[in-house]
């Protein structure tokens, strides 16, 4: 049986929203926290469709506001990038990004 | 699915250059300039790779490179995110099941 809480909500980890909640209920209430019980986050993408999504789960389930939620920076590289470029400055990978 | 070849605004397609990419052995006609899962999308491939966990079928998702749904392997490297990497003449194109394989001692 699948309903409403089998949606994936990390397309690349599929992580569904039934795993979410059920984390968020054990006390895992930042966005952080739920990346390292559930790898939410953690695929080939690295957080750019769900993280937005989690906070607002996150929010609505605890009564948290966004802002204690939400990681506290981004960190680099903000597009994928190849090994290839921290290497070597001068690579480019145009195509690609 | 086909091409929009009338669009509303647009206007009518215009002639573009053929290249042939292969896709999974077969060889494809693609409108040279135009992203490989444009091509794919207009031939009708049902699917563009089997996630890790679960073995199901992907196609595109956001379109824009960032959600990283329609990865395939390209001329044998995997994870190319196809929405966003142009056809070039004949490049091979191959389903990805789950992260892909770099091909034993490949190094890039």
């Amino acid at each position: 049986m699948t309903d409403d809480k089998d949606m994936f909500i990390c397309r690349c980890e599929e992580v569904t929203l039934r795993e979410i909640e059920q984390a968020i209920d054990e006390g895992f209430v930042t966005v952080t926290d739920i990346k390292r019980v559930t790898r939410a986050g953690m695929g080939l993408c690295q957080g750019r469709t769900c993280t937005k999504t989690i906070a607002r789960i996150i929010s609505q389930r605890t009564g948290k506001p966004l802002d204690e939620v939400l990681p506290k920076s981004y960190r680099s590289p903000v597009r994928p990038q190849k090994m290839q470029a921290v290497e070597n400055e001068e690579f480019n990978d145009a195509k690609n990004s | 699915m086909q091409r929009i070849l009338e669009h509303p605004i647009l206007g009518p397609l215009p002639e573009e250059e053929k290249v042939t990419i292969y896709v999974d052995g077969e060889p494809v006609e693609a409108r040279k300039g135009e992203m490989i899962a444009a091509t794919l999308m207009a031939t009708g491939k049902p699917y563009f790779r089997k996630t890790v966990k679960r073995h199901e079928p992907r196609s595109i998702f956001c379109g824009i490179g960032r959600c990283t749904d329609c990865v395939m392997t390209v001329n044998g490297i995997p994870n190319v995110r196809t929405c966003v990497t142009a056809v070039e003449d004949g490049m091979v194109i191959e389903t990805q099941m789950g992260f892909g394989d770099w091909g034993g001692n490949d190094s890039k």
